[in-house]
């Protein structure tokens, strides 16, 4: 069975502007989403990740590399059968209500006709839309229309989701409404990628993530593995040694925060906490605790911009699209 | 299923659309305005209310075309609703068959709309409604089926604007082919000719699809020539919207 996504050496350049510059929206950028994954794509405005997403689902096509959908080119119809995509601050027919645009797409999914009343009536149930069923969606808020966006892309039950910015406009309850719909996409066996600036969604609900700098993948990998070999800190925790005795010993220590009968240190590297514990062993003080803090995700994030921000001479070399 | 719910969507997006709506409202008063012709031209009153009401049905029928289908691939391209459509297994062409049909359904439903008016209006006007007037509704709805055809072969790549001036610029040439013609074959410079001769060939011949002065004056009319008309309009609506999803499948969005 094939990987549902499979992107390889995918390349987008765009010419723009009277002189004809070229933008290279994404350069050579290759990654695999496995089944059942929950895949985080995260990057600054302008990294690519909607240019990747719109040639995942077909609207663009890619300059060179190849990209394939449920073992499928994306340009296929049959690649999209199984596929259920939210755009970014999605526009739909204003002229339609909820109910009536979810109709439309179950149609245009091949939903069979017996079952597609009940399916749109349960969609618009999970996503609480179904007092405002059948009001038009020209007066709907950004919030509300990220809701129909989300129903119309699960409503014909697909295996591979793909979702661009899903969390935009959905106030606390709805993106915990959100996640928990995601988490249930994963706990019955769909494939889940999406993009999304709020980074804290990304670490509560993804397996992976891939981040794009500039239109290049800087970093994939699962994110347990990513953030663990990245020990920012740690903070040691020791007793009956004075503040003192540890400035005078020696001890490269980032802070210092005195407690009851214990000391809090905060140091950079192992060579520091080997230092710290000579010094201990030394002065007959005692380690009360060793803990490693590992970067959250949001320092992971702002640590790779930042290297290749001043690698590639300044951020932003790709355009928004 | 596809192709007819995107057929649906387009005839719902029409007529909830308040352009449509005002073209028609438009159209009934110009053809009940023909009741205060008759006192002005005394003893031409029945070709007068014939001509109008066929020549004012094919004015706003015509406006719907252009101005309708000139935006009806763009508006989906710049409101971004296209994103979400073309994302599910949708065919490029048949979205714009889709659109296309959509609107031919509301066109033939506006005709049929404006021709009971019309009928109507004739009936009470003591004035009889003639087969040859069905025809020639017919073959509007053949000349409105091209026009739409050019209009949404432009509205897959210039704004709306530029699609309803391109458009028109097609009609006026189109009902005015067979003049070309003869004035490109007249004592002309050889490029001129050349150019007549080319615009004569590769724009619509809309005149043929014309036989209002038949229907106006009681003369018979040409049924092989009806029949001819028709396929002509076939062959061309297919070979326009034929370009039109070539020139559709390229395009990135």
């Amino acid at each position: 069975m094939p990987q549902p996504i499979q992107v390889d050496k995918l390349s987008k350049r765009y010419r723009s502007g009277f002189l004809i510059r070229e933008i290279h929206a994404l350069d050579s950028v290759s990654f695999d989403v496995g089944q059942g994954e929950i895949f985080g794509f995260l990057g600054p405005n302008g990294a690519g990740k909607t240019t990747t997403i719109k040639i995942l689902v077909g609207l663009t096509r890619p300059t060179s590399g190849s990209a394939k959908v449920m073992g499928k080119s994306p340009d296929l119809v049959a690649g999209k059968r199984e596929l259920g995509f939210l755009p970014e601050s999605p526009y739909f027919y204003d002229h339609l209500s909820a109910r009536e645009f979810l109709e439309l797409s179950g149609q245009l999914n091949g939903v069979p006709r017996r079952e597609l009343r009940e399916r749109v009536t349960r969609m618009l149930a999970t996503v609480n839309l179904t007092r405002a069923a059948d009001a038009r969606l020209r007066g709907f808020s950004r919030g509300m229309l990220q809701r129909v966006g989300i129903a119309q892309a699960l409503l014909h039950d697909p295996k591979l989701v793909i979702l661009d910015e899903p969390m935009g406009g959905l106030d606390p309850i709805g993106r915990k409404e959100f996640r928990d719909i995601i988490l249930g996409l994963r706990d019955s066996g769909r494939t889940v990628f999406f993009s999304s600036h709020i980074l804290q969604d990304i670490e509560m609900i993804c397996d992976r993530v891939a981040i794009l700098v500039a239109g290049r993948l800087v970093s994939l990998g699962r994110l347990d593995e990513i953030l663990a070999t990245e020990i920012d800190t740690f903070e040691v925790t020791v007793r009956n040694i004075s503040e003192d005795a540890l400035r005078t010993g020696g001890v490269k220590a980032q802070q210092i925060l005195p407690g009851d009968d214990k000391l809090l240190v905060v140091v950079r590297s192992e060579g520091d906490v080997e230092e710290l514990l000579r010094l201990l062993a030394a002065q007959d003080g005692k380690l009360v605790s060793l803990v490693p803090r590992v970067r959250t995700l949001e320092d992971f994030f702002m640590s790779k911009v930042r290297s290749q921000g001043a690698a590639a001479g300044g951020p932003g070399t790709g355009g928004a699209r | 299923m596809r192709l007819w719910a995107l057929v649906r969507n387009t005839f719902r997006e029409a007529v909830r659309d308040k352009v449509l709506l005002t073209l028609l409202v438009i159209a009934f008063l110009v053809t009940a305005g023909a009741r205060l012709i008759p006192s002005l031209a005394a003893g031409e009153e029945v070709k007068i209310i014939k001509d109008l009401g066929l020549k004012s049905m094919t004015l706003f029928c015509v406006l719907i075309a252009v101005l309708v289908g000139g935006r009806l691939v763009y508006r989906e391209i710049e409101k971004r609703t296209i994103f979400v459509i073309l994302a599910k297994p949708v065919a490029r062409w048949q979205f714009v068959l889709g659109k296309y049909l959509g609107l031919m359904l509301v066109l033939v439903t506006s005709v049929a709309i404006m021709t009971a008016w019309f009928a109507l209006f004739m009936t009470l006007s003591r004035i009889p409604v003639q087969p040859q007037m069905l025809l020639q509704v017919l073959l509007l709805v053949f000349e409105l089926a091209v026009i739409t055809a050019i209009a949404v072969l432009f509205s897959t790549f210039v704004t709306p604007i530029s699609s309803a001036v391109f458009t028109f610029a097609i009609y006026f040439t189109g009902s005015l082919s067979r003049s070309l013609l003869y004035w490109g074959t007249k004592d002309r410079p050889v490029l001129v000719q050349a150019v007549s001769r080319f615009c004569y060939y590769l724009l619509p011949n809309l005149q043929n699809f014309d036989i209002s002065g038949s229907v106006v004056h009681n003369v018979p009319v040409n049924y092989a020539q009806v029949g001819l008309t028709v396929v002509y309009a076939l062959v061309y609506v297919s070979a326009v919207l034929l370009i039109a999803t070539l020139v559709f499948r390229r395009r990135n969005f």
